[in-house]
């Protein structure tokens, strides 16, 4: 089985590595014309390198030291006609136990921009919610190995990350007043069973078969009148149904969305050579699950609250460095958030080194307190950590980026 | 008093480089297709940002001057960050299929060549450059 699963990486990345290297060719001539049209192709690529002092972390073998985390794409685009665009990405990844190389179609859609206040986007749509939802993926286009967990956990990318639907877009100027961003979108939550909530449930003692549903959501985006000062505000409602197998006694497992509501509040600044930037999240869950551990139904409900203070300085064309603080609460409710198994906290200390225009390396220190507890899925699983998790945890990752 | 004439003296060669060539160098050319003769500085960054893709009744796209002093002047002083910052922001909206990344070219001449052959193109060039087929777009 692990022997299986090693070949399987290896074809993967002999894979991944030929077809990044295709684009990389195509892209150093330009782009590819098809009769008329241009098609531009871009792709990226990364590895990373974690180790922590203590716990295993987001699904990988950190304690040890690990190179499982690995993530790349390639896109193609082509502008049809002055309003017509039509494009789509291949993504796929490997950190730990998630992703495990399938590839999937990270965004494939059709955009139709009638004004500039109003377009249509249709397909698999990255999803607009807070600063950097549709763009966590997209490491090189920041300071972070990691970008805060508190409000992008790695492990659950896919709860947030795309939606098979539609968008409405537009930017409305409001003359001396900014201008402002909006985009409502709707859709179908593709499935994930590479993903962090189907590994936390393994570990319960589920499998899952299917795990998806609807999604609604708006954000907005105020460029304001204040040079370089940016806020916004988002709002997710999804309907997710999770549907699977007790191992032990074999019987359906099933979890049932009452009210899943996400609220985001958030805002970019920039002054010379200093960007900051700050988010705060709020997730309302209610659920109703069928095939309790004890044979019966019963209802769940959560409180999540998160966010997160970054601050990145360049310090000159090859060097940018950075910190963030991020703090997670799984359940505010619970009392004392001060143990570790209710909260998630993370200082964290980052250098990016640009080697080239499309090449960067960096180095980053987390210092982290705190685990979430057993069932949060967020970061901390019992299967990777089965003598108990320790409540600080100290973790340095290396990352090579490359863009083109 | 030695020290302060020598702070005087770096200050300016800090700001010397800066300053020798600033947007009032930078020229703002148009398709003809484009039947404006001006541009409203908050549109002039809407369509380098490509929030705006529409110029009166002209759809529009940008053209960029690759890299250098210009481009970094454009940058700084119309769309409000450096060039470095401009293209992280493309990439941004490349990698989530938000738009297409802009043309860039080496040279004024290219930039011309490119912006009067191809319906909507906005670029800019230096004040210098030679101007063939492309109408100029003052700043408002």
């Amino acid at each position: 089985m692990r022997l299986t699963k090693r070949l399987g990486a290896v074809y993967a990345t002999s894979l991944t590595l030929a077809s990044l290297a295709l684009p990389n060719l195509l892209h150093a001539q330009g782009a590819i014309k098809a009769g008329s049209k241009e098609i531009q192709i871009h792709s990226f690529f990364s590895q990373g390198y974690a180790y922590s002092d203590s716990n295993n972390f987001l699904t990988m073998d950190t304690s040890s030291g690990t190179a499982a985390f690995t993530d790349g794409g390639i896109n193609a685009q082509t502008q049809i006609t002055g309003k017509l665009r039509a494009g789509g990405q291949l993504y796929l990844r490997n950190v730990g136990q998630l992703g495990n190389w399938h590839p999937e179609g990270d965004w494939f859609l059709a955009d139709y921009r009638v004004k500039d206040w109003l377009g249509f986007r249709g397909g698999k749509v990255k999803s607009a919610l807070g600063l950097w939802n549709d763009t966590q993926d997209l490491t090189f286009l920041y300071n972070w190995a990691l970008l805060p967990q508190s409000v992008y956990p790695l492990d659950l990318r896919a709860n947030t990350i795309s939606h098979l639907g539609g968008d409405v877009y537009g930017t409305v100027p409001l003359k001396k007043a900014g201008s402002v961003a909006y985009t409502v979108y709707g859709g179908q939550r593709p499935s994930d069973l590479q993903g962090g909530i189907v590994y936390g449930l393994l570990g319960s003692g589920i499998t899952v078969n299917s795990y998806g549903g609807t999604v609604i959501g708006e954000d907005v985006k105020w460029t304001t009148p204040v040079k370089n000062l940016m806020a916004g505000a988002s709002f997710l409602d999804l309907d997710v149904t999770t549907q699977g197998t007790r191992i032990s006694n074999s019987k359906p497992y099933s979890v049932f969305t009452q009210k899943d509501h996400t609220e985001a509040a958030y805002a970019e600044y920039s002054l010379w050579r200093l960007t900051f930037d700050a988010e705060g999240r709020r997730e309302i869950q209610d659920v109703y699950k069928v095939g309790l551990k004890t044979g019966g139904n019963g209802t769940a409900a959560a409180d999540m609250r998160g966010g997160f203070l970054s601050a990145t300085g360049r310090v000159n064309k090859w060097l940018q460095v950075g910190t963030y603080h991020s703090r997670y609460y799984p359940n505010w409710p619970i009392k004392p958030r001060g143990i570790a198994a209710n909260h998630l906290f993370d200082q964290t200390f980052s250098a990016r080194v640009d080697i080239k225009s499309y090449l960067d390396f960096k180095a980053e220190g987390h210092f982290m307190n705190g685990t979430t507890g057993p069932n949060s899925y967020h970061g901390f699983y019992s299967l990777d950590n089965p003598a108990g998790e320790q409540p600080t945890t100290k973790l340095v990752i290396l990352k090579l980026s490359y863009h083109m | 008093m030695k020290l302060r004439t020598a702070l005087h003296i770096l200050t300016l060669a800090t700001l010397a480089p800066a300053t020798a060539l600033y947007a009032g160098d930078v020229k703002i050319i148009a398709n003809p297709s484009v039947a404006e003769t001006s541009v409203s500085a908050d549109d002039l960054k809407g369509i380098f940002l490509q929030t705006k893709n529409s110029l009166g009744s002209a759809h529009v796209i940008p053209v960029l001057h690759k890299g250098g002093v210009l481009e970094d002047s454009f940058c700084q002083k119309y769309v409000g960050r450096n060039d470095s910052a401009l293209q992280t922001y493309y990439r941004s909206l490349v990698f989530t299929g938000r738009a297409l990344m802009p043309k860039e070219f080496d040279t004024d001449d290219e930039v011309v060549a490119y912006v009067a052959k191809t319906k909507g193109a906005v670029g800019f060039v230096s004040a210098s450059a030679k101007l063939d087929g492309v109408v100029v777009l003052a700043v408002k």
